[in-house]
């Protein structure tokens, strides 16, 4: 008994340590998949730790209004003489967080919603899929700027739990679709035979095959949520806040005239190119997450 | 721009009473030479966004009739440093007002005539001013006991009207506020105005439910007249609108205004924008004759000023900025926290980053724009406590209230902690961007500080009217009529009304008393009532009102119901490429819309 399980264990830690190996495999084929790696963790990190490296309210010098670039400011300073670098990296946290927990809440509704759905089949499918049809229909962005008059947004936990709501639809419709696909096929057919429980098929079976495009959803959903919010800060419909990468885009364009000058240019570049960037790292991840999933790319 | 806009419509409510004197000045009437014709382009600072389906109706917000070009007034204020009854014409040739202040003839221009060729007569006179008493205007008010209302109007013959004033609440600004009157043809608009509508004024003057429901019939009216569309635009004034697209409005000479010799261009051109950012580009690249102030970035500032032909005229504007407290709340109740702050901030600064082409560092908080003050308190203006920064001052003065300060953090006196929450309107870049600064100033003085923004100006007028907000910027000495100036602070919004020439005290929260002061202040050792002050300068003479001013202007800077900030200063842009005789510098002409140059003949035709 005992070694039955220590075999168990040990071919568990076995197929572990292969999964990684061939993750580094698929890494190393495409530097440009470390590139990306690289980017999303050091995103992960300037979230986490960055604003910890400045004080609350930015230093200010009112001599070095919208400053050009140089070695003390990267990317210049705004107009408060406030270095333009050290706000995307404060900012970046409300941004991230908030992108977080909307790819979070997307993908863990979409996919419940989806799963239950497909798998049920009958009169809940009906009902549920309705309910998405309907959520489809709201155009998101008129819908946020209503609600945005009334919700003032100063966590990045409520913009994130809002932006997840209105977006799980399309994963919750993908989920099904590939759920009523999947439980046709002889592997779900099998276990049902072996009289396994639902519990067992969905989570053991039917998941794990859809584990790389939830996961793919999830980091595609973070890059979604980014556009969203800060389009929405852009726009100026939201509460002011200094450092936010939106408002950042928003007083370089409509107070620093980024767009009709050359001054407040690398304000405005700084959050773009953040925005840019983390983009870039995301596509590539995703790139790489494709083929570890997928054992027919990874056959070589 | 959306500052501004707040800026002139805060202007128009000023448009009310006050004192005598004053007759008009015909100028430049004749300044001949120079050629005619061309296109004269501008754009409206107060309307982003034309409304291609507005009516050419100057009582309707999103309408086409632009003031000066197609819609025309009695006269054009000048908004003279002391003296509210200075005006140049407009409909009205000249003007005598009583001595007394108790009425106002006015003679309107002889050769005038509408666009359609008709003349333009008292009576149209006498029908704008029912339409004024529709809209709430100051000297044709339907509030009971209103001060400088008029008690009668009267047609003296077809080119002269007569107004006289209600004697019991008398204002110096009445003149002021008849002649600032817009006027429409009566054989177009006289459909607006029921048969009995002098008869129902007439009710609604006396007391009780008959004379109350005369009044809701009367206000109701007003909503009517602001969607009436005339079929086609028929002006009185140098142009008449041609055409609207969502691009562009087309105006086009009127032939048939008494001045339309000396009218320049034969076509003015309004062109749309939604932001700041068009404006600039239309001026970096020379389009636009004339453009209202338009707050700009520094770097773009130098853009326009390269662009060919560009003339920047300065002026002064009768508004200041000041940061106000909620003194119904805990800390500012108390005298010396907002002392402790006034030290704490330097306006300077604020200034440079949030107004550097608009406005000046104010000189001290007096509670009057630095230039007028000089003319009303004289020398006296150097004896006000100036606040410079001077951090050991403000905390002897937070020592004094009783703060408390724990780790380099200034808290309340009970130890809980303390932040100052700063509110703006959202798009106003320039209050933002001032509050953000102060924020920056206050945190690194140990006094903790937000800035929170609401969607927009009137949502932000209503809540800090609820006394909802703890601090707000507050627009103050809206001259240059002395009663104005001090209403914004102690006026209705720090508890006193003026009601039938008697003022009266509203408690805190009540009555849109939000500020909360004191109803009486200690100014060098002896109380006053400023309210009661305030009052009393819409009926006094020039010389009578400064000894009332400085004991204001005492009171407002040993009581801070405000920090003046900055005071605005009037930016125009104009354009010499085309078109030259703009204003000079300072001129009082400055504070009127180019239209007004224009129809007095002044623009030219660059040769």
């Amino acid at each position: 008994m005992s070694s039955a399980i220590l075999e168990t264990t040990s071919t568990a830690a076995t197929m572990r340590r292969n999964f990684w190996r061939g993750v580094w495999r698929v890494m190393k084929r495409k530097p440009s998949r470390l590139v990306g790696a690289v980017i999303v963790l050091g995103f992960t990190f300037m979230g986490v730790f960055g604003p910890m490296f400045y004080p609350e309210v930015l230093p200010r010098d009112t001599s070095q209004l919208y400053a050009p670039m140089s070695a003390e400011h990267w990317f210049g300073t705004d107009g408060q003489g406030r270095d333009v670098l050290a706000q995307v990296i404060t900012g970046s946290r409300y941004v991230l967080l908030s992108a977080l927990v909307t790819a979070v809440i997307t993908v863990v509704l979409g996919t419940a919603i989806g799963l239950f759905s497909g798998f049920k089949r009958g009169r809940w499918d009906t009902v549920l899929m309705r309910l998405t049809d309907m959520k489809l229909t709201i155009p998101g962005l008129p819908l946020l700027l209503v609600l945005s008059t009334v919700w003032s947004f100063g966590s990045a936990l409520e913009m994130g739990l809002l932006l997840g709501l209105l977006g799980w639809g399309g994963v919750a419709r993908a989920v099904r679709s590939q759920t009523l696909s999947l439980r046709e096929r002889g592997f779900i057919e099998a276990a049902r035979g072996l009289g396994l429980s639902t519990t067992h098929i969905v989570g053991k079976e039917l998941l794990p095959s859809m584990a790389p495009y939830i996961a793919m959803n999830m980091l595609i959903a973070v890059t979604g949520a980014v556009y969203a919010q800060v389009g929405l800060f852009f726009l100026g419909v939201l509460p002011y806040e200094a450092d936010n990468w939106g408002v950042m885009l928003n007083l370089s364009v409509f107070g620093g005239g980024a767009l009709t000058t050359t001054a407040a240019l690398p304000y405005m570049l700084a959050p773009l190119l953040a925005i840019l960037l983390l983009t870039l790292g995301i596509v590539l991840v995703v790139d790489a997450m494709d083929e570890i999933f997928n054992p027919r790319l990874r056959e070589e | 721009m959306k500052r501004l806009a707040a800026v002139v419509a805060l202007l128009g409510l000023t448009a009310v009473t006050a004192a005598c004197s004053g007759s008009g000045t015909p100028t430049n009437q004749s300044s001949s030479g120079g050629g005619g014709g061309g296109l004269f382009t501008t754009i409206d600072v107060n309307r982003p966004g034309i409304d291609a389906s507005g009516p050419a109706n100057p009582y309707n917000p999103k309408g086409n009739s632009f003031l000066g070009y197609n819609a025309m007034k009695l006269a054009w204020v000048k908004n003279h440093l002391t003296d509210p009854n200075q005006f140049y014409p407009g409909i009205a040739e000249s003007w005598e007002i009583a001595p007394d202040n108790s009425a106002i003839t006015i003679k309107l221009q002889p050769n005038n005539k509408w666009s359609d060729g008709k003349p333009v007569t008292a009576e149209d006179v006498r029908l704008s001013i029912g339409i004024a008493y529709t809209q709430g205007s100051t000297a044709f008010a339907i509030t009971p006991g209103a001060a400088g209302a008029a008690a009668d109007v009267e047609v003296v013959d077809d080119k002269t009207v007569k107004v006289t004033q209600d004697m019991t609440n008398p204002s110096s600004k009445f003149a002021r506020g008849v002649l600032d009157t817009f006027v429409a043809p009566a054989h177009i608009w006289g459909s607006v105005l029921p048969a009995d509508f002098w008869d129902k004024l007439k009710a609604s003057r006396g007391e009780g439910a008959d004379a109350e429901k005369a009044r809701e019939e009367i206000t109701a009216l007003g909503e009517k007249i602001i969607t009436f569309a005339p079929e086609k635009d028929v002006s009185a004034g140098p142009f008449i609108l041609e055409r609207v697209n969502p691009g562009e409005a087309l105006l086009v000479k009127n032939k048939e205004f008494y001045n339309a010799a000396n009218v320049a261009p034969d076509q003015v051109k309004f062109l749309n924008y939604t932001g700041n950012e068009q404006i600039w580009n239309y001026l970096i690249s020379g389009k636009l004759d004339h453009a209202g102030f338009t707050a700009a970035p520094a770097d773009v500032m130098n853009r326009i000023k390269q662009a060919p032909g560009t003339n920047i005229i300065k002026g002064f504007s009768p508004v200041a900025v000041g940061m106000a407290f909620n003194q119904t709340k805990k800390p500012y109740d108390n005298v010396h926290v907002r002392r402790g702050l006034a030290y704490l901030i330097d306006r300077a600064e604020v200034t440079k980053v949030a107004s550097p082409e608009g406005g000046n560092a104010a000189v001290t908080t007096s509670g009057i724009h630095q230039k007028p003050a000089q003319e009303w308190l004289g020398a006296e203006l150097n004896s006000l406590e100036p606040y410079n920064p001077d951090p050991a001052k403000a905390e002897e003065e937070f020592k004094q209230a009783g703060l408390q300060k724990k780790d380099g953090k200034w808290a309340l006196a009970d130890g809980s902690p303390w932040k100052v929450t700063m509110t703006a309107p959202s798009g106003f870049s320039d209050w933002i961007s001032a509050q953000e600064n102060i924020k920056g100033q206050l945190v690194e003085a140990g006094v903790d500080a937000e800035v929170v923004t609401v969607a927009d100006y009137p949502l932000y007028l209503e809540e800090i009217a609820a006394g909802k907000y703890d601090v707000g910027f507050w627009l103050i000495a809206l001259g240059p009529a002395p009663y104005d100036i001090y209403q914004r602070l102690y006026g209705a919004s720090n508890g006193w009304t003026n009601v039938a020439g008697k003022i009266k005290h509203a408690e805190p929260g009540k009555s849109g008393n939000w500020m909360g002061g004191a109803e009486k202040v200690e100014v060098d050792g002896t109380e006053i009532n400023p309210g009661e002050l305030t009052g009393k300068l819409n009926s006094v003479s020039a010389e009578e009102a400064k000894p009332i001013m400085l004991q204001l202007a005492k009171a407002a800077n040993q009581d801070l119901p405000v920090i003046q900030l900055w005071d605005y200063v009037n930016t125009q842009f104009t354009n010499t490429s085309r078109f030259t005789g703009f204003p000079e510098q300072e001129s009082d002409l400055l504070r009127l819309p180019a239209g007004v140059w224009i129809q007095l003949g002044m623009v030219k035709k660059t040769p």
